[in-house]
């Protein structure tokens, strides 16, 4: 049995959790995103972002999370020098349901996996160690992490095997993405622990997990320690393990858990916060169409292929490429375009992030395909072109010379040509008309591929007379 | 030149021109000089004091707009943050500590042009009722400098009864602000929970604790809470009193107002002294008009052991944040592992501190939240509770602020359970999130009584009118410098 | 009752290490000790109430930097980090 508490960080907010520091870190200098709020300066209160609890509430609706009219925050005390004020202030359900979300499910395939609670909480600092033997070792903090938003989803250990923990996470950061909350691609942004026990165990916490790659590896790993130790009859005890991500294996942590008391309380410096049903209304209102939604729409409405379908709905860089540039008639053809011609292209998010293309150049490639203007070959020498320049596809077409021979006099001066050249394989179309197509490519090699192939047919058999 | 005047007469004098603030202001540093070494009031002073108040005089002339407070010299309890000075909260923890930003009370003042004059001693982080646990030594009384003046804000009431600023502000947990303004004969005033802005205020127990003003007048501390209260985005608990003018009407009387003398915070251990003055004041308010009645609020009892469960929890938390990394005195890191390292660096906690967070780790912990915080949490929902059904019935509650006069230092220093007690008539406000008000009311044998009225949530002017009307029955002798 | 182990582990927790033992650890049991007058304050049944504030009250998310380099006011190390001491392993 597998359960998971997911650390997910509210990327795409613009600040903290409890000061107006910059929600995504990365990119300062040490220690330069620091105020004295997430710094816990002696007199400082938190502040908290009113953004952060309609990201959360979000996400918890996403989840079919119940969710409460007031939420409470809770202070969890313990020391540890990436905790500004040796407390994090997180969230609880010790007085009634207080935190963002209560008890929801997510359908992975045909399989119903639970939601405990979801919470939101204040990401720690980030530590640095230095020095090779435990005698030289230094800490080194840097506080720009500190007070980020996180929002952890805990499940109910309702997993069997570490594929069912890989297609949750899938689908789970798909949905945040969706959602528009969150980046899963940034590094440190999708975090985990996982809780795993096999039968006849005890459960084993495995800390510390830094991606989701790294999680499903983890769960594995740990399940086959759990077996080796089972099958050697050996026991197995109630601890925590931390995961080594450079040798991927779990480790025993030896900090005493018994040593650990939270002294979970209130958190007197921010009020209950109301959630009103009209707020909450509001919110469901604006929320991004469902992933599950997308796709039945693109399947009913433009029918577009399930399995297209379900690629195009579930990577919203592609879905809003799609939703921006697609009209009822081109549909079919852009979806063509993103999932078979633009994915190849876009495969990182470094390759997201420099390319040029917008859903207008999207729209001009499916309507020059459509009305022959372009052939579907040289469409991807043009998609190429412009992830590069972002140049207009009339001006890459002109200066690629890319554009359809669809011009009658033109390309009929050509089959002429090839009739000319091509006595014999003009004889053979008589007795058999499958020869045409080799004089259908005897014209594209003369046009470099851009002859219009409809147009060159119809040119072919009017001239041979057949 | 007379230190002796109220706020409001000093901003008076100032704003006719009958004195000068550079004047004034230096005076009040000499004062401090000659008086401080005996009192200890202070724990720094703002030596650029006199060119501020030099550059409002300027001000003054030229006729430029000039805030509301006319150069008046405030002094500041240190666990209040100004910007780029030193806020020690009387602890070797912070000895070096300078505060990077200013607290929301500080920005409002100087937008009024107050000047601070100093940062005034106190009991460590606020702990404390004497002013002896400040880490660098106590504070004196003024009117016999062999007693505490109070605490924890003792330095903030000495430096206002012994002429070394016209006007202070401090903060009250459990009573903080009352207890030495009532020991040094000054006012003393916890406002309602979120009245002003606590954003800048070193935490020591937040869910209850205020800032508050003492003065030497009713009406200085209704022109204080003018000055500093108010809805504030860097505290999210702070309540919006849409700039109520204090000071308007404070002269209304209490003619038909009903307070009820609550019977636990005059009975067993009351000192004669205290209990007469109690019920002279309560005969001089009947001679004004009002109707005053016994009433028993039986939570009372519980409430001190309720007020420390629940501000030690706090505490101990709030804290936890000195660990001597990031900031705090010269302590070299080398070769401790951490656990080690900041057990050994928050040493420099003084006793009471540290034993306030040892029962701060003990009384939430797993095992022990049920017997002890929670219940504290409890006592304090149900005396709200008994304190809201009393102000049905009462516009005011009286008592004693203090139900003991002050003592002597080192009395009380080393049981810290009888000090428990003097705190009896002072947490209840703090554990409701009432206001509460400290108003001198005698001196028996050289030693100043103060009376406590409480009113409900958010009737802070109607709290200070009776104080008023209660200030007015009497004169009292000057304090013997 | 207290014992003197469970405030030991407790100063641990917390964090501090303790001088004078023994009369620290007398003046604490005796506070403790007061404290057990809760139990008879027939409370069991009371519910504990907290302030309120409506979601639209709470901070706008602005991002604004701090006005200040706050960790040249900080110690520092190695540059601008921050530095804590070992931990163990």
């Amino acid at each position: 049995m597998i359960g998971l508490e997911i650390h997910c960080q509210l990327t795409n907010l613009n600040s903290k959790l409890f000061c107006p520091c910059k929600a995504n870190y990365r990119g300062f200098e040490i220690n330069e995103n620091i105020c004295p709020i997430c710094i816990g300066l002696p007199g400082s209160m938190p502040r908290l972002n009113q953004e952060a609890v309609k990201k959360a509430t979000i996400i918890a609706m996403a989840l079919n999370c119940s969710t409460p009219e007031k939420i409470a925050f809770f202070r969890k005390n313990y020391f540890y020098p990436d905790l500004p004020k040796n407390f994090q202030i997180t969230q609880l359900n010790i007085y009634g349901d207080t935190s963002v979300g209560g008890t929801g499910s997510v359908m992975v395939g045909d399989k119903k996996i639970n939601i405990t609670r979801i919470q939101l909480e204040e990401d720690p600092g980030r530590l640095i160690y230095e020095g090779s033997s435990s005698k030289n070792q230094i800490t080194l903090v840097d506080y720009n992490r500190a007070g980020t938003p996180l929002v952890e989803i805990v499940t109910e250990p309702d997993f069997e095997t570490p594929k069912e923990v890989r297609d949750f996470l899938n689908i789970l950061s798909d949905i945040l993405e969706n959602l528009g909350v969150a980046d899963p691609s940034l590094e440190g942004a999708m975090r985990a622990d996982a809780n795993v026990s096999i039968k006849g165990g005890k459960k084993v916490e495995i800390k510390n997990i830094g991606s989701f790659h790294d999680l499903e590896k983890a769960v594995h790993f740990e399940i086959t320690r759990q077996e080796s130790l089972h099958s050697r009859e050996i026991e197995i005890i109630q601890e925590t393990r931390h995961w080594d991500d450079k040798r991927k294996i779990t480790v025993s942590s030896r900090s005493k858990e018994e040593e650990l008391d939270y002294r979970y309380f209130l958190e007197g410096d921010i009020p209950w916060v109301i959630i009103d049903p009209a707020t909450k209304t509001k919110l469901i209102s604006e929320m991004p169409e469902s992933i599950v939604s997308k796709k039945e729409r693109y399947v009913s409405k433009y029918h577009i292929p399930a399995q297209v379908a379900d690629v195009l709905s579930s990577d919203k860089y592609y879905s809003d490429l799609f939703e921006d540039s697609h009209t009822e008639s081109n549909a079919k053809e852009i979806a063509n375009i993103i999932t078979t011609d633009l994915m190849g292209l876009v495969d990182t998010r470094e390759k997201r992030e420099a390319s040029k293309l917008t859903p207008h150049h999207l729209k001009d490639l499916a309507d020059s395909i459509q009305s022959s203007k372009l052939s579907r070959n040289s469409s991807k020498n043009a998609l190429h072109e412009i992830l590069k320049t972002g140049k207009d596809l009339s001006i890459i077409i002109k200066e690629l010379d890319l554009g359809n021979v669809s011009d009658e006099s033109e390309l009929s001066g050509i089959i002429t040509q090839v009739i000319s050249e091509e006595a014999q394989a003009v004889e053979q179309t008589r007795s058999n008309p499958q020869t045409i197509n080799y004089l259908v490519g005897k014209v594209m090699q003369k046009t470099k591929g851009k002859a219009d192939p409809t147009l060159t047919l119809n040119l072919l058999k009017k001239q041979i007379g057949i | 030149m007379n230190l002796k005047i109220s706020a409001l007469d000093y901003i008076q004098e100032v704003k006719i021109g009958n004195i000068s603030a550079e004047d004034f202001v230096a005076k009040t540093l000499e004062q401090i000089h000659n008086e401080d070494d005996k009192l200890h009031a202070f724990l720094s002073v703002n030596e650029k004091a006199v060119d501020q108040a030099r550059d409002i005089d300027k001000k003054i002339k030229s006729g430029e707009k000039v805030g509301d407070c006319f150069g008046m010299p405030i002094s500041i309890k240190d666990n209040l943050c100004i910007k780029d000075s030193k806020t020690t909260c009387a602890s070797k923890m912070l000895e070096n500590f300078i505060a990077p930003y200013d607290a929301t009370v500080i920005r409002k003042l100087k937008q009024q042009d107050a000047i601070f004059v100093g940062k005034v001693n106190m009991d460590e982080f606020a702990m404390g009722l004497t002013t002896e646990f400040s880490a660098f030594g106590p504070s004196k009384n003024p009117w016999n400098n062999d007693c505490v003046p109070g605490g924890s804000s003792g330095g903030s009431a000495v430096s206002v009864s012994a002429f070394e600023c016209v006007a202070s502000l401090g903060s009250d947990t459990g009573g903080s602000v009352r207890n030495p303004a009532s020991f040094c004969s000054a006012v003393g005033f916890k406002p309602t929970y979120g009245l002003i802005s606590r954003f800048g205020l070193i935490s020591y127990a937040n869910s209850i604790e205020q800032i508050g003003p003492l003065t030497r007048t009713v009406k200085d501390t209704a022109f204080m809470l003018n000055m500093i209260s108010g809805i504030d985005p860097n505290d999210n608990t702070t309540i919006d009193n849409k700039n109520e003018d204090y000071l308007s009407g404070i002269d209304s009387g209490i003619e038909g107002k009903k307070i009820g003398i609550i019977k636990e915070m005059i009975g067993e251990g009351i000192d004669p002294a205290v209990l007469s003055a109690t019920k002279d004041a309560i005969s001089k308010l009947e001679s004004l008009g009002a109707i005053c009645e016994e009433i028993s609020l039986d939570m009372v009892k519980y409430s001190v052991a309720a007020y420390y469960t629940i501000t030690a929890t706090e505490a101990g938390s709030n804290l936890a944040r000195y660990d001597n990394i990031r900031y705090g005195y010269d302590f070299p890191l080398e070769g401790y592992e951490f656990n080690s390292y900041i057990s050994k660096a928050r040493r420099n906690f003084g006793p009471e501190v540290t034993r306030r967070m040892i029962i701060g780790g003990f009384v939430p912990s797993s095992g022990q939240a049920g017997k002890y915080f929670l219940k504290a949490l409890k006592v304090k929902s149900k005396l709200t509770n008994e304190i809201n059904d009393a102000f049905k019935r009462f516009d005011l509650l009286l008592s004693p602020t203090v139900p003991v006069l002050p003592f002597k230092l080192g009395e009380k220093i080393d049981d810290p359970v009888s000090l428990f007690l003097v705190d009896i008539n002072t947490v209840t406000a703090n554990l409701t999130e009432k206001p509460a008000i400290s108003v001198p009311f005698a001196i028996s044998n050289g030693l100043p009584i103060g009376i406590q009225l409480m009113a409900d949530t958010l009737q802070d002017k109607q709290l200070l009118q009776a104080a008023y009307a209660l200030e007015q029955t009497v004169r009292l002798p000057e304090v013997p410098l | 009752m207290v014992t003197e182990e469970e405030l030991e582990h407790v100063s641990k927790l917390m964090r501090i290490d303790v001088d004078d033992h023994k009369e620290f650890i007398e003046k604490v049991h005796a506070m403790i000790d007061y404290f057990d007058i809760l139990d008879s304050a027939g409370v069991e049944s009371e519910e504990i109430s907290m302030p309120e504030i409506s979601l639209s009250n709470l901070r706008k998310d602005e991002y604004i930097p701090f006005d200040d380099k706050l960790i040249e006011k900080l110690n520092h190390y190695k540059g601008t980090y921050v530095r804590a001491p070992k931990m163990s392993s």
